[in-house]
């Protein structure tokens, strides 16, 4: 099976670069085209022109703009993509802050759109056929119609504000400080043996987690079901049936196992997406991550990081759909045989 | 054949679904007032914890609180001593001689003494950091110390706003040996001030936690823990108030705060500061015509924008400066009177079936009901005879768009001055050699421009107050209202109020 794995891992690395070449190429022409002066944004607004002139060639900003690609290229390729204009900080340990703490928002919001997906594939599997069928429809219509920023109001709304159940800002209670670490503050609150803090934590991801979550998964349920009934329809069925199997035992071993592969994908392609929805969403909950960082770059045209942000965006989501595909490779043996 | 899946199963299946409820059984979250503590829900990060580093107002309140300025500002905004104890500053405007006080010391138990605040105000100038006070304090040309707790400021010009400047944006002494010792980037990481509060803890874009300094050499804050916590979307500071998750927010908006005055646990209170929110004109293109441009003015009902989008709490403007400051004309008033704008049109060529058209910028949500300002004075302006084409810009654009000359005819634009010194108002809108002004006419440029070496400080105000007058009659200028900030708090916890819009922890108590 690795036989298989690494040369997909390895083409995918080939086109990985590809892939981030061209974005970074993208990036940098789209926001250089933007009328933002990045030397005039890194100054004070009391500063002069000649202040402002001095800054462009300073940063290289009076140079051909294949020469700046180049020159940003090469700094970005050493891991240097300059400083913040609006933070005046390291872009990269910006972003190496707030990037664990979306990726951490995004795998459990994942989790939940997976769990609420496949239980809810199964009811409208369950209920196919039926009178309750139109309702489970409507109902998946439903979910699938409202975004995740609407879902975090609502659950701001009931749980927070009415309930005042939950809490809803930041990542921790005011009383505990960030564990050193990882930056995943589940990880670094169990390794540093705190529990209230991991408690904590925990109780703060609820509700930007499922806002995210619930917003996600009306699309695998509907894939799971009709997965599920294309499945229905295979001879191994009918004959696990004739054998005397449980309808269970056939639901579980059987149909559930090989109509979670195009659930998979679909899972894969959606973690982009949702990976981009953090972005709404860490502002609503006030969620320090990669996108509330993105919001504060847009706002003050910080192009630094908005390239950046850009970047890392990408490259999660390139590792994510390396995996979802090698994972697709374990859980499929027909694609392994050539 | 149907094949269904046994109910048992699904329900079993369903039951992992909601296995961990029960986690929430003892989740409910107690959010206890304490009466040492206060939470505020603030809507924005500190860019960073050098102080000297940003001029960002909102993080003002918020450096006020860890470092401490030269001077400072009374609530009715009053220029009061602070770290200086008495200042002097000279008749030719070329030096100011300050006079520290000798019981300060920094969070980390080293005296401040006349080195920091040269180190502050002239020394770090020349670090190659981007320091935006490098900016307010090119003047000076040396600070001479000439004892522990005595320093004089020499300046290349005559510096008459310097004492304001003193208690203004970035202007906070911080330690030469602490900052020299753990260089910039540490000292920002680890900031020491001489506040009324240390920096405990720092999450980007989260909070910032703050604990009572009990060797402050200031008013013992009654508050022993500070936490700002960041939240930047207005609907959920509302929310994280109402629940009780902080205790006071502010720059909600104003629909909310009237809702939530009927909580009676909360007070909403909708202030009026010194911001202006006015028009910033070009003297080309499209208002190159004068008689377009007082037209436009004539055209706008100020009180009608006022009760529309701030409950009438926003003072209409005549000048660009805010009532009660030492710039204000009480007196002069700029009439609306729509009829008076179609004379003018006309005397133009122009009529509602023939109107002047004109570019029109605003911002959309820099501040409150920006956006529906501009649609409705679209509205207004219609109705006399201009149209206006309203285009979208972001606020951190302007400088560069004004720069280059791009800036749109009118742009609706939010002006803060905490210090209420009318320079800082119509001197920086209005002087064609500062970067904040759209409008380049001499006429009006050289009369702001002449005042600022003026160093007599009534003939400065003077001046300030013709000059303004000048401005709006010559159409340069279109001043709207007086700008709001609102705020909702617990109604147990007081603070004091302050004519600029501070909201200063260090006021706050409870009871």
């Amino acid at each position: 099976m690795i036989a298989t794995i690494l040369p997909l891992i390895g083409r995918r690395l080939v086109m990985s670069v590809l892939i981030l070449l061209i974005v970074s190429l993208l990036l940098f022409l789209v926001l250089h085209v933007l009328p933002v002066d990045p030397a005039a944004m890194s100054l004070p607004p009391t500063a002069t022109i000649a202040d402002i002139e001095a800054m462009r060639r300073e940063m290289g900003l009076d140079l051909p703009l294949p020469q700046q690609y180049l020159i940003w290229l090469s700094h970005v390729i050493h891991a240097d993509f300059g400083n913040s204009i609006h933070f005046r900080r390291s872009v990269l340990s910006l972003v190496g802050e707030t990037l664990p703490a979306t990726i951490e928002l995004a795998v459990l919001s994942m989790i939940i759109a997976a769990a609420l997906g496949i239980v809810g594939g199964l009811v409208m599997f369950h209920v196919r056929g039926s009178r309750k069928e139109p309702i489970a429809d409507l109902g998946s219509i439903m979910l699938l119609s409202i975004p995740e920023f609407l879902w975090a109001l609502f659950f701001i709304l009931i749980f927070g504000v009415a309930l005042q159940a939950l809490p809803f800002t930041g990542r921790l209670d005011p009383q505990f400080r960030l564990p050193q670490g990882t930056g995943f503050l589940l990880f670094d609150a169990l390794a540093a043996g705190r529990l209230d803090i991991f408690w904590s934590a925990f109780k703060h991801m609820i509700l930007p987690c499922f806002s995210l979550g619930i917003a996600f998964s009306p699309a695998i349920m509907r894939v799971l079901r009709s997965s599920l009934i294309d499945v229905y329809q295979e001879d191994y069925i009918h004959l696990a049936r004739l054998r005397g199997l449980s309808e269970r035992r056939i639901l579980i071993r059987h149909a559930l196992k090989n109509a979670i592969l195009p659930t998979l994908s679909l899972m894969g392609v959606q973690f982009g997406i949702l990976f981009g929805g953090t972005l709404l969403v860490e502002v609503i909950f006030s969620y320090p991550g990669l996108g509330n960082l993105m919001v504060d770059a847009v706002r003050n045209a910080d192009l630094p990081i908005i390239q950046a942000v850009g970047l890392a965006y990408c490259v999660v989501v390139l590792i994510i759909n390396t995996v979802v595909d090698s994972l697709y490779l374990v859980l499929n043996p027909k694609l392994r045989v050539r | 054949m149907t094949h269904e899946i046994e109910r048992r199963t699904l329900l079993q299946m369903l039951g992992l679904g909601v296995v961990g409820s029960g986690v929430f059984a003892d989740s409910l979250v107690a959010y206890a007032d304490g009466a040492d503590a206060v939470t505020i829900g603030w809507p924005s990060d500190v860019p960073g914890w050098d102080p000297n580093l940003h001029f960002t107002p909102d993080a003002q309140p918020l450096y006020k609180l860890v470092f401490n300025q030269p001077l400072t500002q009374a609530p009715d905004l009053k220029l009061i001593p602070n770290l200086i104890a008495k200042w002097e500053m000279a008749k030719d405007g070329l030096s100011l001689t300050a006079q520290l006080r000798d019981d300060v010391t920094f969070h980390d138990g080293s005296k401040m003494t006349a080195d920091d605040f040269r180190f502050t105000f002239f020394e770090r100038l020349k670090s190659p950091e981007k320091l935006d006070i490098k900016n307010s304090w090119k003047k000076v040309k040396d600070i001479e110390v000439k004892s522990p707790t005595t320093a004089v400021m020499h300046f290349s010009a005559p510096y008459p706003t310097a004492p304001q400047w003193l208690a203004f944006l970035g202007s906070y002494i911080v330690p030469k040996a602490y900052v020299e010792k753990v260089g910039e980037k540490a000292f920002a990481e680890k900031p020491v001030g001489t506040g009324a509060y240390k920096l405990v803890d720092y999450q980007l874009n989260a909070r910032s936690v703050l604990e009572r300094n009990d060797k402050f050499w200031g008013p013992k804050p009654a508050i022993k823990r500070v936490t700002f916590e960041i939240i930047k979307d207005p609907s959920a500071r509302v929310a994280a108030v109402q629940s009780g998750q902080v205790d006071i927010t502010v720059n909600v908006p104003v629909r909310e705060v009237t809702r939530l005055a009927h909580d009676p646990n909360l007070v909403g209170e909708i202030n009026p500061i010194t911001r202006v929110v006015l028009l910033q004109c070009r003297n080309d293109q499209g208002f190159a015509d004068q008689n377009v441009r007082l037209a436009a003015h004539h055209a706008i009902d100020k009180a009608a924008l006022s009760k529309a989008f701030y409950g009438g709490a926003a003072v209409p403007l005549s000048v660009p400066v805010t009532p009660g400051t030492p710039g204000a004309l009480p007196d002069f008033k700029f009439a609306y009177d729509p009829e008076a704008a179609k004379k003018l049109l006309a005397k133009s060529g122009y009529s509602t079936s023939k109107p002047a058209k004109i570019t029109f910028g605003a911002t959309n949500g820099h501040f409150p009901s920006d956006f529906d300002i501009a649609r409705a004075i679209q509205q207004m302006w219609k109705k006399v005879g201009i149209d206006a084409e309203i285009e979208t810009i972001e606020y951190s654009k302007y400088f560069q768009l004004n720069r280059g000359g791009k800036l749109p005819d009118a742009t609706l634009y939010s002006w803060d001055n905490a210090t209420a010194d009318p320079e800082i108002f119509g001197g920086y809108l209005l002087n064609a050699k500062m970067p904040f002004s759209a409008f380049k006419d001499p006429i009006v440029s050289d009369k702001f421009g002449a005042l600022f070496g003026q160093t007599d400080y009534d003939k400065r105000i003077a001046g300030y107050k013709e000059a303004e007058k000048f401005a709006v009659e010559y159409g340069a200028t279109i001043p709207l209202l007086q700008s709001v900030v609102t705020v909702v708090r617990k109604k147990k916890l007081s603070y004091e109020k302050f004519g600029n819009g501070w909201i200063l922890a260090n006021t706050m108590k409870w009871g």
